[in-house]
């Protein structure tokens, strides 16, 4: 489970609890600059996710840590599939982030409003 | 880095168009746009940046393509009964017909650009209902008949098309007479 916040232009995805030992980085840093868009995406988790070059990943059961696929390199943190949310990145290490957080329309509602502004 | 674009991006908007008016917005998953458009998710997030994004290229293709040709074709009408009718069973529609209506109801209440959308093709119609009419832009004429347009598509896409066609006649051989 992530947390997004929004603080001073910057989005901060947070790793709680014990994901943070599944996905190695347990914060990450993004100026909105380089932030796209978020999007709630329960089907996502079905993709192929691509190798796994850190982290963890018990197929079923959690998809967390570093994956290349595409020449992109991806950010998961996803246990229940519902509840995914994808971050879009420009110019930045990742080509995307994709978490489970508490409340998907919240989240995307955080993140997009944020870029409006 | 990344792959080259492998898809055609207006037709993709086009797709997501016509899948946005049939399902509504929050009705519309990624899993249907990436069948529905035929494109990889990545590619799809890479070029759109998300969904919402995707949606406001769709509703600006809508515009550009559908409703604003309409309206731009209402100004060389007979007069405001041809310029009425032509409205009524032509504006807001094409291959996404209705997404304008289903954005004004529904996306355009929290999302400004979604509404800022909608403000310019409502706009754009009641300026060409201005020329018609051969009233100022703003006026309340316009405006009622700006939104007997609206209401009409409203009702036909409720009841059925062409279910209003007696009402925008009545209307028409009012304005005509």
């Amino acid at each position: 489970m992530a947390r997004l916040t929004v603080d001073n232009g910057t989005l901060v995805v947070e790793i709680e609890g014990l994901d943070k030992l599944w996905a190695i980085k347990s914060r990450i840093e993004i100026p909105l600059a380089n932030v796209r868009g978020a999007t709630a995406d329960p089907g996502v988790a079905s993709e192929p996710k691509g190798i796994r070059v850190g982290g963890t990943q018990w197929p079923g059961l959690i998809t967390a840590g570093r994956f290349r696929r595409h020449g992109e390199l991806v950010f998961w943190d996803v246990k229940n599939p519902a509840k995914a949310v994808v971050i879009e990145l420009a110019d930045e290490r990742y080509a995307r982030v994709i978490v489970e957080v508490e409340d998907p329309r919240a989240a995307v509602a955080l993140v997009e409003g944020a870029l409006r502004h | 880095m990344g792959r080259p674009r492998a898809f055609d991006e207006a037709e993709a908007v086009r797709a997501a168009a016509a899948l946005f008016a049939e399902r509504g917005y929050d009705g519309t998953s990624v899993d249907d746009l990436v069948q529905g458009l035929g494109v990889h998710r990545g590619s799809l997030y890479k070029v759109f940046g998300s969904k919402r994004g995707l949606y406001l290229a769709a509703l600006r293709h809508h515009l550009d393509d559908e409703v604003l040709p309409t309206v731009a074709a209402l100004t060389v009408t007979s007069g405001p009964a041809e310029a009425l009718a032509q409205a009524a069973a032509g504006f807001d529609g094409g291959t996404s017909g209705g997404l304008l209506l289903s954005a004004a109801v529904g996306q355009a209440a929290t999302d400004p650009d979604v509404a800022a959308l909608v403000a310019e093709a409502v706009g754009a119609l009641e300026r060409a209902l201005a020329t018609v009419l051969r009233e100022p832009v703003g006026s309340p004429l316009v405006e009622a008949l700006g939104a007997s347009v609206l209401g009409l598509r409203l009702r036909d896409r409720a009841f059925g098309p062409e279910t209003s066609a007696p009402a925008v006649l009545a209307l028409a051989a009012r304005l005509a007479g």
